[in-house]
């Protein structure tokens, strides 16, 4: 009786009920992009039987070529950067005292709070005060620029939690300064360096809005690719060798949160 | 580790440069008849301030307030209760359900934008495989669901964070006291989770009410959002006739970061440290 009176009953009914409509507003669109991708048809109006055709397409042609690997390398590069930078501004911020971390901290959640919109067009118009063509560099900038946030957020806690006088130890046992950090800092937040380095990694590889202001003409990811098609074209449907793409880089963020949930569990019952 | 503190400054240039130079910037445009892309001699002038009494940007604003209002209020309704039902599952089963909804968000915008489009189109492949159709396309009502199935998981996240840190036992001793389950509800959990609902109130609304692809693919390009007019004056009217284009989006844009830095205000009295915005 007791394990049962610490529920809210009716709050508890209500959200068995609303996670029912959550999962499937979210899955549907989902199931219908994964259906889309292995329908046999160009136009997909109906379903014309499955193939695995696009998923070949994906890999042999070259329509998609160039925003796929405009779309990785971003990726890959601006989640490198930031994670650097952002743990050595995390670390530099921690060691703060109360009041000035604390507005460093705001600083901090500025670009998490401003809506995509306001930060494409800001960072649009400092590329454009300093004369700088928009393209692969200037999206490289954008897209360090709002991982970096997250990334400190990340770590932030991870450090809160490190006894400081580690550190000191360290220096004391003859460390340098930065081979303090390296032995001593590092190892200790590793798990808030690598979790903000995926999700910088996956707020980059989807991002469309803020890439759509500062990307110019000539550099286009999937996201604005798709859009151009959309937009300027005013197609009413995309080549299902877009789904397809969608369709791997969702399973593969699935397998990398499977991993990760693996990972956490060990270590639960490890410790 | 006092001696690190030097490693934050160069963060502070770094912010310096991308949000507050911009900023100021945005402002001057706002106020005056600088050309961005070939800057000179400029007056300050309230010139810009003319589209103010364009229909098509009030009907933007009107808009953007009350569809991201209702938005907002649905994701809450439907948020709440999710986000508590999480919190009484075991941790390895919550583990799951919460991956499960974060999942969607890393699937392409514009796809998922692209698959509701379908999915309100009578005689799509959507009702040729379920049977049902259903017709919302370019309807408010369509936009709105597409907006909650968007931005739902940030209304429940940040609930879910607070709710999860609460000591179980404070409800237990409300009962024990005598309250009901309405009165635990009302007089213990929920204004101890305020500063969660705050967070999410605010994740959810902002992208909301800045949208512009959802309500024009959705909407049909019948429905614009002030995220709509601010594209068209920064993308695509640079092109066309209007010169000072990007210093009306520049005013408008400076509309819309009122409202971001009063969200901004109102997140930080609850959540100082940032923990509810990841």
């Amino acid at each position: 009786m007791k394990r049962r009176a610490r529920k809210i009953r009716f709050l508890k009914g209500l959200g068995i009920v609303f996670t029912v409509i959550t999962f499937m507003l979210l899955y549907v669109p989902i199931l219908l992009i994964l259906v889309l991708s292995v329908n046999n048809s160009t136009r997909s109006y109906g379903w014309e039987g499955f193939t695995f055709k696009w998923y070949l397409t994906l890999f042999q042609d070259d329509i998609m070529r160039d925003p796929i690997m405009n779309t990785v390398s971003i990726a890959l590069l601006s989640t490198v950067i930031a994670t650097i930078l952002g743990t050595i501004f995390a670390i530099g911020i921690h060691s703060l005292e109360k009041k000035h971390r604390i507005r460093m901290v705001l600083m901090n959640n500025i670009p998490i709070v401003n809506p995509d919109i306001v930060t494409g067009i800001s960072l649009m118009i400092i590329f454009s005060i300093l004369s700088l063509t928009l393209g692969y560099f200037t999206v490289l900038i954008g897209h360090i620029f709002f991982s970096i946030p997250y990334v400190i957020l990340n770590i932030l806690p991870k450090l809160k939690r490190l006894d400081a006088n580690l550190y000191e130890a360290g220096l004391d046992l003859g460390c340098s300064r930065f081979g303090g950090i390296w032995r001593v800092i590092l190892p200790n937040i590793s798990t808030g360096i690598i979790a903000g380095a995926l999700m910088a990694f996956t707020m980059s590889i989807d991002d469309f809005v803020i890439t759509y202001f500062i990307s110019g003409n000539e550099y286009m990811n999937v996201s604005t690719w798709l859009y151009a098609k959309l937009a300027r074209e005013g197609r009413t449907s995309f080549t299902p060798v877009a789904y397809a793409y969608n369709t791997i880089i969702f399973i593969l963020t699935l397998f990398i949160i499977i991993f990760i949930n693996r990972k956490n569990e060990k270590k639960g019952r490890t410790t | 580790m006092k001696r690190l503190r030097f490693l934050s400054i160069p963060y502070w240039v770094w912010m310096a440069l991308f949000v507050l130079v911009p900023t100021l910037i945005l402002i001057i445009l706002a106020f005056s008849d600088l050309n961005i892309y070939n800057p000179g001699s400029f007056r300050f002038s309230f010139i810009n301030f003319r589209i103010f009494s364009e229909s098509y940007l009030l009907k933007a604003l009107q808009n953007s307030l009350s569809l991201s209002l209702v938005t907002t209020l649905i994701c809450f309704l439907i948020g709440y209760p999710v986000a508590y039902y999480l919190t009484t599952l075991s941790a390895s089963v919550r583990r799951i359900w919460l991956s499960l909804l974060i999942v969607p968000l890393w699937a392409n915008m514009l796809l998922r934008i692209f698959a509701w489009e379908k999915i309100f189109t009578p005689g799509s492949i959507f009702s040729d495989l379920t049977g049902i159709e259903i017709d919302l396309l370019g309807t408010v009502p369509g936009v709105i669901v597409g907006m909650v199935g968007m931005y739902l998981p940030f209304m429940i996240f940040p609930i879910f964070s607070v709710l999860e840190k609460m000591d179980p036992s404070l409800i237990e001793a409300a009962k024990d006291l005598g309250a009901s389950d309405v009165n635990v509800f009302r007089k213990v959990v929920f204004p101890l989770s305020i500063g969660g609902v705050v967070s999410g109130v605010i994740m959810t609304m902002l992208p909301a009410m800045t949208s512009f692809v959802l309500p024009a693919r959705i909407g049909l390009g019948r429905i614009n959002l002030i995220g709509n007019i601010i594209e068209s004056k920064f993308m695509k009217e640079v092109m066309g006739s209007g010169a000072l284009s990007i210093n009306v989006g520049s005013l408008i844009s400076l509309l819309l970061m009122i409202f971001s830095v009063i969200s901004f205000i109102i997140v930080t009295r609850f959540d100082k440290e940032g923990e509810t915005l990841i």
